[in-house]
């Protein structure tokens, strides 16, 4: 198909897709740049090279609790999504008036998170008092419910739904069905899903920032207060190890899924 | 055990946590919006409106999601073309171009930005050496720096859902077109660009209602001076503490989201 298209017209597509990289990519890269920049001060381009911000970012207590609790919230968050998002995938997938259950079971994807974020701050102070972990795990719980659930609805919509009737005839119960048939099925599918979600917990700000408690301060509030008040190279170090993190989710998820998965999609 | 049972034991749980965390909380909102001193009120609603402060936010709010949303089609729908045109190779290759943005933190994508626009970044350096800009000159705190910002953000939403519309398009249909005697750019009028129609609605429709409720990326980038809907609805919060009022300014944000959220469940609801 490509070779029908006029060539300077490629070239122009070329360097459009060069463009939308630099775009895309490049608040990320000034944000590692400045990270191992000699300046005290936040500039760019980088001048020097120095690991410095790193040793000072992992002394800096505020950052190293922070982590803790993020990795703590993220994991978790993607168990419970995990196991509540795919029971009820799979439910989804047999059900004969999926649609509505459907629509239901991703909401919370279309109302707007900090919609939400009020609503959430609002009903745990009137009932229950001060903000805990406990809120936030509830809350970013509700956040990746739907990608857990749209994974494994997607997987388990190709797979083949007379294995488990076969299973059934062969004389299984249902438990073993769902442990021997179903469940293999959606592995990848929850595999996906557990990894958006590890990935969304550990990144959201909205929800965090609201419902935070003192004390309970997640990495992406901690640098979001940072850059309020007075950002300094630590913060880009900080940032550039959220980026790294990224990368190797990104780098797992391809290993065991496959990443040509979503690109044809 | 019937089949019956087990399905609703399967989605019991979350229904449960739905309702719970996520029903509860908005009727929650909705609630505290119209509840006064001595009962249902209004009032809430009244002070949003009775000066232009508020209104202007709002209108800022609307008028910066358009332009985020059509910069963002204009640069999407090219990119997502082009993604849909090439070999898988390349195309893994892309994805991950979109993708690694849009799973890192918008806080951390937020703070690149407030690198490359602040006083001591590549653009207002490079404009001053040039002679261009006076010596305090920095794009940071203006609607510019959120739009530039927001569209970096929202860009790959835009991309992914475009991509799964042109990605389903039957090449074949350009190919005739190509052979009937059109020339490339007249098959693109002609033939691609009304099939990735509601593709192209949807991902606008997205984009605009995840625009509209942003929160981080704009307070950082416009500073406090330049407030949209979401900012004031966290100083409603966390500074003056007015609960009822920030509840009224999320349900007035939660209605315009409604009004664009229908038809984009309309939609995807008949292309899937």
């Amino acid at each position: 198909m490509v070779r029908a298209v006029p060539a300077w017209l490629r070239g122009l597509a070329w360097a459009f897709v060069v463009l939308a990289g630099l775009f895309l990519l490049g608040p990320l890269a000034v944000v590692v740049g400045v990270s191992v920049s000699e300046n005290q001060f936040i500039a760019f381009p980088p001048e020097g090279f120095t690991l410095r911000w790193y040793e000072k970012a992992l002394g800096t207590r505020e950052y190293v609790e922070a982590f803790w609790l993020s990795l703590r919230l993220a994991v978790v968050v993607t168990v419970t999504a995990t196991l509540i998002g795919g029971a009820a995938a799979i439910a989804l997938s047999r059900g004969r008036q999926a649609g509505a259950m459907e629509t239901v079971f991703l909401s919370p994807l279309l109302i707007p998170t900090i919609i939400f974020a009020i609503g959430m701050l609002m009903l745990w102070s009137s009932t229950f008092g001060p903000t805990s972990f406990a809120t936030l795990w509830l809350a970013h719980t509700v956040v990746t419910l739907p990608y857990v659930i749209r994974t494994t609805l997607a997987v388990l919509a190709e797979a083949d739904p007379f294995l488990e009737e076969a299973a059934r005839t062969m004389g299984a119960g249902r438990l073993r069905c769902l442990w021997h048939v179903v469940l293999p099925q959606c592995r990848p599918g929850l595999i996906a899903g557990a990894f958006f979600a590890f990935n969304i917990s550990f990144d959201e700000a909205v929800l965090s920032l609201f419902l935070r408690s003192p004390g309970h301060n997640t990495l992406p509030v901690q640098i979001y207060g940072q850059l309020e008040f007075s950002p300094d190279p630590t913060v880009a170090a900080v940032s550039t190890l959220m980026i790294l993190l990224t990368i190797a989710l990104i780098m797992i998820l391809d290993r065991l899924l496959g990443l040509n998965r979503f690109a044809k999609a | 055990m019937t089949a019956r049972r087990e399905t609703l034991l399967l989605f019991a749980p979350g229904l449960a946590l739905l309702a719970l965390g996520f029903l509860l909380p908005i009727l929650r909102m909705l609630m505290l919006s119209v509840v006064g001193p001595d009962g249902i009120t209004a009032v809430h609603f009244a002070r949003f409106f009775q000066d232009s402060y508020y209104p202007s936010i709002l209108w800022r709010t609307v008028r910066l999601s358009l332009i985020i949303t059509v910069l963002t089609a204009a640069i999407g729908f090219p990119l997502a073309y082009i993604m849909s045109r090439v070999g898988l190779r390349l195309r893994l290759w892309l994805v991950v171009m979109v993708i690694l943005p849009l799973m890192t933190s918008v806080v951390v994508r937020t703070f690149g930005w407030m690198v490359l626009l602040g006083r001591s970044g590549p653009i207002a350096s490079t404009l001053r050496d040039h002679g261009l800009v006076g010596r305090g000159f920095s794009l940071m705190h203006t609607e510019t720096a959120i739009v530039l910002g927001m569209v970096q953000v929202l860009l790959p939403f835009m991309v992914l859902t475009l991509l799964g519309s042109l990605a389903r398009l039957d090449p074949r249909l350009e190919e005739a077109a190509r052979t009937m005697g059109c020339s490339f750019l007249q098959s693109f009028r002609h033939v691609v660009l009304p099939l990735s129609l509601p593709g192209l609605v949807a991902g606008s429709l997205l984009v605009f209602t995840l625009s509209a409720s942003s929160f981080v990326t704009p307070s950082l980038l416009g500073g406090a001076r330049i407030e949209v809907l979401a900012a004031s609805i966290y100083k409603s919060v966390t500074q003056t503490l007015d609960w009822n009022f920030a509840a009224a300014q999320a349900v007035i944000l939660f209605a315009g989201v409604a009004l664009v959220l229908i038809p984009y469940l309309r939609l995807t609801a008949r292309h899937g």
